[in-house]
């Protein structure tokens, strides 16, 4: 019986040819097609950073102003809920000492804040038992 | 080993990779091309897939983590591509990846780049029947003179595993040539 032993064997090879300097042409084939390959990726965000940073910030402004309008406005509120009970409060203070410090137009603005007509006042006046004190004073 | 971490460094090197790539596109593209031919068989083919072979290796540098080496590294690349190449021209053809092999073989003898005399041919006609590790391992052992070692790498097998495949592929490939 016929016997092949390919390590014995005389080496066979594949027997493939290449077309004539495949190579060369090949590596610069390859060579000028790798820099169109890799053209550096420059995402939208780097692009135009400074301009999304700078309308990020007109946002951030735009969002938190409620909130800063809020904020001034509540501590203006308590500000004056404070004053008021601390000056209603504090029997060290007079009425009289609290008149003195109104001029002309504070009082004028309290008119018209109260808005008071005739027949509330003359109410008012007649429910007070010490109007006549008042009056003779 | 010490060469091979300052070339992977050049390779990683911006300032450096373009020339570092010429030299690895110089000492690599022949033999990374025979490996490819002698899984695709056709010039053109291997053409194709040897170009793909060396745009992913400059496309995945810096993923190259140093873990294997280089040269177990870049034969990955191309084994991979050329088996991906070759299921996936047998499923646009409608064949199997088996009978598609069949037939880029029966054209052998009509292409111009192919100089293989009779007992070449056959030997190709032998390995296209065995199963697909063990000609990969054939070929890359018998003709590309691969080390086990190297080959343990390339293909994620045991050198005890790739032996027996090469053990069998031999027995199978005597049977052939002692037969037709």
């Amino acid at each position: 019986m016929k016997s092949f032993n390919l390590e014995n064997h005389p080496k066979i090879k594949p027997g493939f040819a290449t077309p004539e300097n495949y190579f060369e042409q090949f590596s610069e084939k390859l060579l000028a097609s790798i820099p169109s390959e890799e053209k550096p990726v420059i995402s939208i965000f780097a692009k135009n950073k400074k301009w999304l940073m700078a309308v990020a910030a007109v946002l951030i402004l735009a969002i938190m102003i409620p909130f800063l309008n809020k904020t001034n406005s509540e501590n203006q509120n308590l500000d004056t809920a404070s004053l008021e009970n601390y000056l209603a409060y504090q029997t060290t203070i007079s009425p009289d000492e609290l008149v003195s410090l109104l001029d002309y137009k504070d009082i004028e603005a309290i008119e018209t804040d109260l808005n008071l007509d005739d027949a509330t006042l003359e109410s008012a006046l007649s429910g007070n038992n010490y109007i006549e004190n008042y009056i003779t004073e | 080993m010490l060469e091979e971490q300052a070339f992977i460094q050049e390779l990683l090197n911006p300032k450096t990779q373009n020339k570092a790539f010429q030299v690895l596109l110089s000492n690599y593209q022949k033999p990374i091309y025979n490996h490819i031919r002698n899984i695709v068989l056709n010039h053109d083919d291997s053409d194709d897939v040897l170009q793909n072979t060396f745009i992913k290796v400059f496309q995945n540098l810096k993923n190259f983590k140093g873990e294997s080496k280089l040269f177990s590294w870049v034969y990955r690349i191309a084994t991979n591509e050329a088996i991906t190449f070759l299921n996936a021209k047998a499923k646009r053809n409608g064949m199997t990846s088996e009978d598609f092999q069949q037939k880029q073989i029966e054209k052998l003898t009509a292409d111009s780049y192919f100089e293989g005399d009779e007992i070449q041919l056959k030997l190709q006609k032998a390995i296209a029947l065995l199963p697909e590790k063990q000609q990969l391992v054939f070929k890359m052992r018998y003709f590309e003179e691969i080390k086990y070692e190297d080959l343990s790498e390339i293909l994620g097998t045991s050198v005890g595993g790739l032996k027996a495949s090469y053990h069998h592929a031999v027995k199978k490939i005597e049977e052939y040539m002692v037969s037709n």
